[in-house]
């Protein structure tokens, strides 16, 4: 990853002499002006292909970022480069808005727990204690992932390079998981990254570890008895607040509490559903609670098309071709197993497209970009079409996100995530150049013109 | 459930080898001509034809003529029964036991169905066509149970029988104290540890819930009056203790693991204090010692046909539990408890006709009727009568031979499993692994 800071960009950034006469001029007028506390670095990249997602490509474009925000985009010939632009000459190359997976697990310390299955049944149930004591739970629903998170480097890297410029990190732990953050990945500094904290509260059909519950079905029941318990809190509270005289004030409860604007004001609520039943599974809940349900994980998506097109709810459809170990793929043979991954499990989202179910494209736990963008194209090979893909990995989880105001696409007003690429951004040769995210480029490899 | 702690067998190697079995659509109409009927509850037709259209068996008798476009099968030389029912088994779910604690009753199979589980294949190959698949037995009072036709490749939802009692499972004895159980360092015995103190955790539970629904009927009385007071507030909704309550209003019974008398015998008398039913014993090996009070108290027993003596708490089980119990009036069934010996009920079934002295017809009960009484779906399955639901199996001789096996299982009219089209199916994946690579083979 180079970064390239204004200050510094002569000693970073290796290319033409005319070019970096341009860049120190443009610099200067910049820097300056960024000391005044007005605007940031402005940037043109022109003679680009722009594949901006809404609307047709323009064949020779350019766009003009200012203080990481797109100004303007167009035709080359349409579009006044401003004086005080730095250019990028980006001829030969495609611009594509920075993808976004809306669920990874980037960052975490712990990585998740491998895709695919429910935590095994133990062969013997390790008993909890006798009698359940309140606070027996975990305080998962309070959680921020934001504050258990390193940047690292390496992973800003790796995804960069496979056009990633913002992520939603999610908590990988215990049932009640906790909320997620929304990252551009700008840099390696965590604060400026955050585009939203406590994006969604985070929901995973597993079981405790060594205590209640310890099979999926008393998990079902612990999630089920919590948004019962969150809104029969919620409305204790609220009655209190209204006419205290007379009532005993509610006892304060920190997990309830973190729980109540999930069923109260719809906040949403991110179901990791691990296999078919389990999409079925979250619906059922959500709709139990009224609750403003997203479905990620979902790999076996396609065998319930029909409930889905029944239940339209954003699903975050991860890149992971391993039939779940409940399924029938997986349990009869290891011949099966493997064929069903390479055959049948790939075409999930191709299968989703045709049946007019709209999705996005997610990295899951998977925390290496190249490998996320190979799994994009064996998507594509299975039957999804290239520009289906795109939608995935940018409007459609902007949409999901509730974000598609700032990102998704290319478009005036918008954040500045671009990625540039050699090739196609799925082709196999396809090599990601530069990236822009909040308008800071970041540069993987020369412009060769 | 015998042992929490035994895993339950892997799918057979026959399942393996054929891969998916897709359900063959009939739209739900066929007639199976010329075999033996055995209705179970009408009789035996020596050369007989069952007709089901959509689903519902629309005549039992002899020379039923096809209606257009009805796939006919012919069953010369063999058998036609009523698909078999399992009153007791663990297939098709996600996980048997919420064992971190001792009462469970939130803990509802119902919402862990697996409709991907081959036992659902291996169930079909034995003529199974209807389950009840069960909490296991690591609590006193573990979870609800739920009864489905094992429509393989059919959504989970479409399996489960919305007609059949609502049951919850309770369990006594030896897996519920943990007999077998080593305590780790670090980690405590779980509460209860004895017979007892199983019996005093259930009564302990159901005065919770008696108090649980008693508030809440002060709770409505309250609230039903003209100007409610603001300070009203409703009890705490709670999963766990909704579930007793409907056992205690008669809404859901209750299904129990037991094998010895006397603790059976307690909890009969718990049953009585708090007046909620008992629909089956499980396994109820000391059975026969409490015949006579079984059958005045109306309640069945689903048993093993023999195999007792795995632990000290079946030390004293006998062959000719099953056969003697049925005929002091016990309502009896044979269960299977396992994915594996699901395929084979009818051989269990008929061990009851050597030690225990019961009739074709009276054995054939234990896996039909019988079960499917202790279900509460005994008006839609369980005999090849008209009107019943068109689940029916298919047997190569009599069900009771030694030497007998299944090859057509049929529910509401369509196959679900044909062992012929899976012979040709195994025979083609077997020439396909056996042709060289060139030709598309694996070798």
């Amino acid at each position: 990853m180079k970064p390239i800071p204004r200050v510094s960009r002569s000693v970073v950034l290796p290319v033409l002499s005319l070019i970096l006469t341009l860049v120190l001029a443009a610099g200067l007028t910049a820097g300056a002006a960024r000391l005044a506390g007005d605007v940031g670095p402005t940037y043109a990249i022109r003679n680009c292909r722009i594949v901006p997602v809404v609307g047709p490509p323009v064949e020779k474009g350019a766009i003009v970022v200012r203080d990481g925000l797109i100004e303007s985009l167009g035709p080359v010939d349409r579009i006044k480069i401003p004086g005080d632009a730095e250019i990028v000459e980006a001829e030969g190359l495609v611009a594509y808005p920075g993808l976004i997976s809306a669920f990874s697990n980037l960052f975490l310390e712990q990585p998740a727990q491998p895709g695919g299955g429910q935590a095994p049944e133990p062969e013997f149930p390790v008993p909890a204690q006798a009698e359940a004591a309140e606070d027996r739970f975990p305080p998962g629903p309070g959680l921020f992932v934001l504050d258990q998170i390193k940047p690292k480097k390496a992973a800003v890297e790796s995804f960069h390079k496979a056009g990633f410029a913002t992520v939603l990190v999610a908590p990988a732990r215990g049932i009640f998981e906790g909320r997620s953050v929304v990252l551009n990945l700008n840099g390696e500094a965590l604060g400026p990254m955050v585009v939203r904290n406590g994006a969604a509260l985070h929901i995973n059909f597993t079981t405790e570890r060594g205590g209640y519950p310890s099979s999926l079905m008393g998990t079902i029941a612990h999630i089920r008895q919590s948004f019962i318990d969150a809104d029969y809190y919620a409305a204790r509270r609220a009655q209190y607040a209204k006419s205290p005289a007379g009532l005993k004030r509610p006892a304060y409860d920190a997990r309830l509490e973190a729980l109540a604007p999930y069923v109260k004001d719809r906040e949403p609520v991110v179901f990791q559903c691990n296999n078919q039943e389990d999409i079925k599974r979250a619906l059922k809940i959500a709709a139990e609670f009224k609750l403003n349900a997203v479905l990620a994980g979902a790999n076996e998506a396609w065998r319930v098309a029909d409930v889905l097109k029944k239940n339209p709810v954003p699903l975050l459809v991860a890149l992971d071709f391993r039939p779940p170990a409940t399924s029938q793929y997986a349990t009869q043979g290891e011949e099966l197993r493997k064929s069903a991954e390479a055959e049948i499990y790939p075409a999930n989202a191709a299968a989703l497209t045709r049946e007019g179910i709209a999705f996005a494209l997610v990295s899951g736990a998977n925390v290496d970009g190249a490998s996320v963008l190979k799994a994009v194209r064996t998507a594509i090979k299975a039957g999804l079409a290239e520009d289906a893909a795109l939608r995935a990995l940018t409007l459609q989880p902007a949409r999901a996100l509730g974000l598609d105001r700032t990102l998704g696409s290319l478009e005036p007003g918008k954040i500045a995530n671009i990625v540039l690429v050699k090739g196609g951004i799925f082709d196999e040769g396809g090599r990601v150049v530069r990236i822009f995210v909040d308008g800071i480029p970041f540069e993987y490899a020369e412009v060769s013109k | 459930m015998k042992n929490p702690a035994i895993p339950r067998l892997a799918a057979c190697a026959l399942i393996a080898a054929v891969g998916l079995l897709p359900a063959f659509a009939d739209g739900g109409s066929i007639l199976i001509k010329n075999g033996t009927v055995l209705t179970v509850t009408k009789g035996v037709i020596a050369k007989g034809d069952v007709l089901v259209v959509d689903g519902i068996i629309k005549q039992v008798g002899g020379d039923i003529a096809a209606p257009p476009g009805v796939r006919v099968v012919d069953a010369t030389g063999r058998f036609v029964i009523p698909g078999l029912i399992d009153s007791h088994t663990h297939v098709a779910l996600a996980g048997t036991n919420e064992g971190s604690e001792a009462i469970t009753p939130e803990a509802d199979v119902g919402a862990v169905i697996n409709a991907d589980d081959t036992s659902i294949l291996t169930a079909l190959s034995g003529g199974v066509t209807m389950v009840h698949t069960m909490h296991g037995s690591a609590n006193p009072i573990g979870g609800p149970n739920v009864v489905l036709k094992m429509k393989w490749g059919r959504p989970s939802e479409e399996l489960v029988v919305g007609e059949a009692l609502p049951t919850l499972k309770f369990a006594l004895g030896e897996n519920v104290k943990q007999a077998s159980r080593t305590v780790q360092p670090g980690q405590t015995q779980r509460y209860p540890a004895t017979r007892m103190g199983a019996n005093a955790i259930i009564r302990r539970e159901f005065a919770r819930a008696r108090n649980y629904m008693e508030q809440w009927d002060r709770f409505r009385k309250a609230a039903a009056v003209k100007n409610p007071p603001g300070s009203l507030v409703p009890p705490r909704k709670d999963l766990r203790l909704e579930v007793l309550a409907e056992v205690l209003r008669g809404e859901r019974v209750a299904r129990v693991h037991s094998y010895q008398a006397t603790e059976t015998v307690e909890f009969m008398e718990l049953a009585k204090e708090f007046g909620f039913k008992i629909q089956c014993f499980e396994h109820i090996w000391e059975g026969y010692k409490i015949a006579d009070e079984l059958a005045a108290a109306g309640i069945g027993i689903s048993v093993f046909a023999d195999s007792w003596a795995y632990k000290m708490e079946a030390a004293e089980g006998i062959a000719y539990m099953a056969g003697y119990c049925a005929k002091r009036g016990v309502l009896v069934s044979i269960n299977s408890d396992s994915g594996e010996r699901i395929r084979r009920l009818f051989n269990d079934a008929a061990k009851t006709m050597k030690y225990g002295g019961l009739t074709e017809d009276e054995a054939l009960r234990l896996v039909t009727i019988n079960p499917a009484v202790q279900l509460g779906v005994d008006r839609i399955v369980g005999s090849l009568e008209v009107g019943k639901q068109g689940d029916i199996a298919v047997f190569s001789e009599h069900p009771l031979s030694a030497y007998t096996r299944c090859d057509l299982t049929v529910i509401e009219g369509e196959v679900y499993f044909d062992r012929d089209e899976i012979v040709k199916v195994r025979e083609a994946a077997a020439a396909k692994a056996a042709a060289p690579r060139a030709e598309g083979g694996a070798r």
